[in-house]
């Protein structure tokens, strides 16, 4: 085992046997594919996905909506990401976790100054909520992309 | 000797003659001959030159727009998820707006529902493109209790669905000037057997002629003069489709030449596939009101609510049937030609192999099986839409909203839109009847989303399907004390100056305005208080103190912070400007009171969401934008007291007609020509305007006119649970403190005339009131408040 080891690290990923190709090529797609992913509750900092810390506390609808913002915001379609937070505003405008939403994805189109309005709006309705509210402080201090990385 | 001498003479002569002759005819002849060949020329050359016109004019028409194919209105859809409120009358109404039909049986088709039990819906919805996608046609199964959306489910299945969207409902057209409606269709869309029927009936030999057919003009014309008349046309359905698009409908004989020309042009052009498709798109089928139904995909929703695709072959040879005379068959009014008609067509598709004699004998046998009329043309919003065209006229020119087939999506919403008409119809007439003075009444309602600021409803005629002045978005009037919330803001956005808590001084006043002209504003009771609290002058609407706080304050100040609110009319900065006499619109009003209903978020009101173009491509979006306009520590303070407006104020007898708090203000002008009220919740915010087009006394204030409109409104959304309370949320930074009433000092809760009050922190009071113990029966009422 010990030999078989050694042997194994003196190779080149281009040396390694059929199964450990497979193995490492399944690994780092898993990894990517994870990558992909937005799952409410999770950051991808890459495509600045807002955390929704208290996810359990949203109704369905609201959930369902801010997924399929998220979506489209991944696939670049940030005006039907914007759309779709306003279907979500639109059945219930107190929840500051699609208001902070909005203000990143304004954020993403350029628009520092509508980010800085929608922050204000998610604090305006936020309850106790420390870590968005946080988040929205950030986008309101500095307007920027890169304040949120 | 002289015969022979003669002779040759005479011959000399008579060859001269002829000679002459012969030049003069050969002279005739090329002349002639020169003459047809320059006129031959001339002809051919003119001939060739109108040719290339007609050709021209074909294939302008042909390559660019062939059609004006007018804008369709929507409004919102109906978004469905559990726990949303929505009665069983509401979900009904939606439906039949949508034209969807009732079955008793299980809903098998798309636009089919039932009702199981009265509360329990199955609905097949249709295919439709929203802004962000198609919708595929889909199953759900719903229930409703206790007037909110209980279960949501795929049809016969237990997966539940948390958001179903059913498609909005078509509220209006923007027609071009020939007032024509049709919806487009592929050929390769089109039913086989409409085809056939269509030639069968109109041009057997479509395929083999060339634009015009001798024969078939041969044949009509012994058929005509057999029977002594105009019986049959020999009209191909390339030259009727040049008739329909190009040329006017006279009978001359000029435009049966041109008509032939460019028939023969336009199949020289084009494939007969596109002149069929251009023909069956084109053909008009009937009319709806004062739109004309062209085209057999169109026509088949008009006759049988759904796409082409989908009729039965007696259908289709009834539409086939329709194309000889519209009027004449029309199916709706002279059921029993429309019968013959179709078993006609029905007799020449069996004719033609497209039925069997079974076939035939059940189809004959067939009602005519039409669908109710749908409503889709009809304009029963006219003030809305008149907004939406407003608000699209900064994007779009006039003919291209007549024109270009675009599809706008509005936030109307049908139901809250069904109430506002309703209470405006039913209270004008109870003020009119139970107030002397009150006649000839005219009014407007605005009903918007308060956080978003869409247009939910709008109402601008006391017959509110009336097409005429926009009170809405013209009728400028005096807004009286509606302007108060304002000048009472500007104080306490200075928290170091001002609080609700502050004394004003409520004695006579009397303001030079010019050299000569002395103003001594009035209060509406005509009496004077000496002292009164800031926030108790707002919900009493004293005038006094007011004109005098908003003269401290700067009466530019005061027009700032109208624009600050969403006011972009010129507000002029004279004193009497403090009691609202200047002019605004109901739609000026709801954009200024929409920021305190969104807590200081000024959100220009808008009844656009988004506008597709004719192929349901997205074309442009009018998102939510919002502007921190006003410091929400100062809104909360000014809500706080505009909320005990309705408890305790000049709206008071809102606390005893809703089961929810909302918050709001009365307004009144001069001679009581105007009567306001501007209220709103959470949700929901509502102007309400009740004057005369003439601008005389209406006999009403704001309390006894304006204020019953919207509480009656109001309480329909209250029944139906669509009210969501005025929450009034304290934001961060406001702490509330017991004050004397009287003094505006430091109280506490056991004092007689002690009120809590919210400050802005730091800018409670510090001076300590004298307490005089409240009584027990006060200290019960508070308790219980």
């Amino acid at each position: 085992m010990q030999v078989s080891r050694n042997h194994r690290t003196d190779k080149t990923f281009f040396q390694l046997g059929l199964f450990y190709k497979i193995a490492a090529l399944l690994v780092l797609l898993f990894w990517l594919g994870g990558c992909s992913q937005t799952r409410l509750g999770e950051v991808d900092s890459s495509n600045n996905v807002l955390p929704v810390v208290d996810s359990h506390n949203l109704p369905d609808v609201i959930k369902t909506l801010i997924k399929q913002s998220d979506e489209q915001y991944l696939n670049q379609n940030l005006a039907g990401s914007l759309a779709t937070l306003e279907r979500a505003v639109r059945i219930n405008p107190r929840h500051g976790e699609v208001w902070s939403r909005m203000a990143q994805v304004y954020l993403k189109l350029g628009n520092s100054e509508q980010a800085k309005q929608h922050a204000k709006r998610s604090n305006s309705v936020l309850k106790n909520n420390a870590q968005l509210k946080a988040f929205n402080d950030r986008i309101i201090a500095t307007g920027s992309v890169e304040s949120i990385h | 000797m002289t015969k022979p001498k003669n002779k040759p003479r005479k011959k000399k002569s008579q060859k001269k003659k002829v000679n002459k002759s012969k030049v003069r005819s050969g002279l005739r002849v090329y002349l002639f001959n020169r003459y047809t060949f320059i006129g031959i020329i001339l002809f051919t050359l003119f001939f060739a030159s109108y040719l290339f016109y007609l050709n021209i004019k074909i294939t302008d028409k042909m390559s660019g727009r062939i059609w004006s194919l007018p804008s369709h209105v929507y409004a919102r859809p109906l978004e469905l998820y559990q726990g949303k409120h929505l009665t069983v009358k509401q979900l009904k109404l939606e439906l039949k707006q949508l034209d969807y039909s009732r079955v008793s049986n299980r809903p098998t088709k798309a636009g089919q529902y039932r009702i199981l039990n009265e509360s329990h819906f199955e609905i097949i919805s249709r295919n439709f493109t929203f802004w962000d996608g198609e919708q595929k046609s889909q199953g759900i199964r719903l229930s409703i209790y206790k007037n909110k959306l209980a279960t949501l489910h795929k049809l016969y299945s237990d997966e539940t669905i948390p958001l179903f969207r059913l498609e909005p409902v078509k509220i209006a057209g923007i027609y071009p000037a020939t007032q024509q409606e049709r919806q487009l269709i592929k050929l390769d869309e089109v039913p086989d057997d409409l085809v056939l029927a269509l030639l069968a009936v109109e041009d057997r030999r479509f395929y083999q002629h060339w634009g015009i057919d001798p024969r078939s003009i041969i044949r009509a014309m012994l058929a005509n003069i057999m029977a002594g008349g105009t019986v049959q046309g020999g009209s191909t359905l390339t030259q009727q489709l040049v008739k329909n698009l190009f040329l006017s409908p006279e009978r001359t004989l000029s435009r049966k030449i041109n008509e032939a020309l460019m028939a023969v042009l336009l199949e020289i052009n084009y494939d007969k596939s596109v002149i069929l498709e251009t023909y069956i798109n084109e053909v008009y089928l009937g009319q709806n009101g004062a739109q004309q139904i062209h085209g057999f995909e169109l026509a088949s929703q008009y006759y049988f609510a759904r796409p082409l695709i989908k009729l039965r072959r007696d259908q289709m040879a009834l539409l086939v049937g329709l194309v000889k005379g519209p009027s004449w068959y029309a199916p709706r009014r002279h059921k029993q030609r429309a019968i013959e008609r179709r078993n006609q067509v029905l007799k020449l598709m069996l004719e033609r192999g497209a039925l069997t004699q079974a076939q035939l004998n059940k189809y004959v046998a067939l009602d005519l099986g039409l669908a109710n009329k749908p409503r889709f043309s009809s304009n029963r919003y006219p003030a809305l839409i008149d907004l939406v065209k407003r608000q699209l006229n900064s994007d779009y020119d006039e003919d291209d909203l007549r024109s270009s087939g675009l599809k706008v999506f509005t936030s109307l919403d049908p139901f809250i839109q069904s109430q506002a008409e309703a209470s405006v119809k039913r209270v004008i007439k109870r003020l009119e009847s139970t107030n002397p003075n009150a006649e000839n009444l005219q009014t407007s309602l605005i009903v918007a989303s308060s956080q978003q600021g869409e247009i939910q409803a709008m109402v601008s005629d006391r017959q509110p399907n009336f097409s005429g002045f926009n009170r809405s978005l013209d009728a400028v009037r005096q807004i009286g004390s509606l302007i108060k919330p304002a000048i009472f803001l500007t104080a306490l956005q200075q928290p170091q100056k001002y609080t609700l808590a502050s004394v004003l001084d409520d004695t006579p006043l009397h303001i030079k305005t010019s050299k000569d002209v002395m103003w001594s504003p009035q209060n509406y009771d005509k009496k004077f208080s000496g002292n009164v609290l800031l926030h108790q002058a707002l919900e009493n609407s004293r005038n006094v103190p007011t004109v005098r706080l908003g003269l401290e304050l700067g009466l530019s100040d005061i027009s700032d912070t109208l624009q600050n609110l969403g006011v972009t009319r010129n507000i002029p900065t004279y004193p009497s400007m403090t009691l609202g006499a200047f002019n605004l619109s109901p739609f000026d009003v709801a954009n200024m009171y929409q920021t305190f209903a969104a807590n200081g978020f000024n959100v220009p009101l808008k009844v656009i969401r988004e506008v597709l173009n004719k192929d349901g491509k997205p074309l442009k979006r009018y998102p939510l934008k919002s502007d921190k306009a006003i410091d929400e520590k100062a809104i909360f303070l000014v809500n706080h007291s505009l909320h005990r407006v309705t408890q305790i104020g000049t709206a008071k007898s809102l606390a005893n007609n809703l089961s929810h708090s909302v918050a709001g203000k009365t307004g009144t002008t001069d001679d009581l020509r105007d009567s306001w009220f501007a209220g709103f919740s959470d949700d929901q915010l509502a102007v309400v305007w009740i004057g005369r087009d003439d601008n005389a006394s209406t006999g009403l204030t704001g309390s006894s006119g304006a204020l019953r409109l919207w509480t009656d409104f109001f309480q329909h959304l209250d029944k139906t649970g669509d009210l969501h309370g005025f929450s009034l949320q304290a934001p961060a930074g406001i702490n509330n403190v017991w004050i004397d009433g009287e003094s505006g000092g430091l109280s506490e809760k056991n004092c007689l005339g002690a009120v809590e009050l919210p400050f802005i922190q730091g800018s409670e009071p510090t001076e300590k009131a004298a307490c005089k113990s409240a009584g027990i029966i006060e200290q019960i009422k508070r308790f219980f408040n």
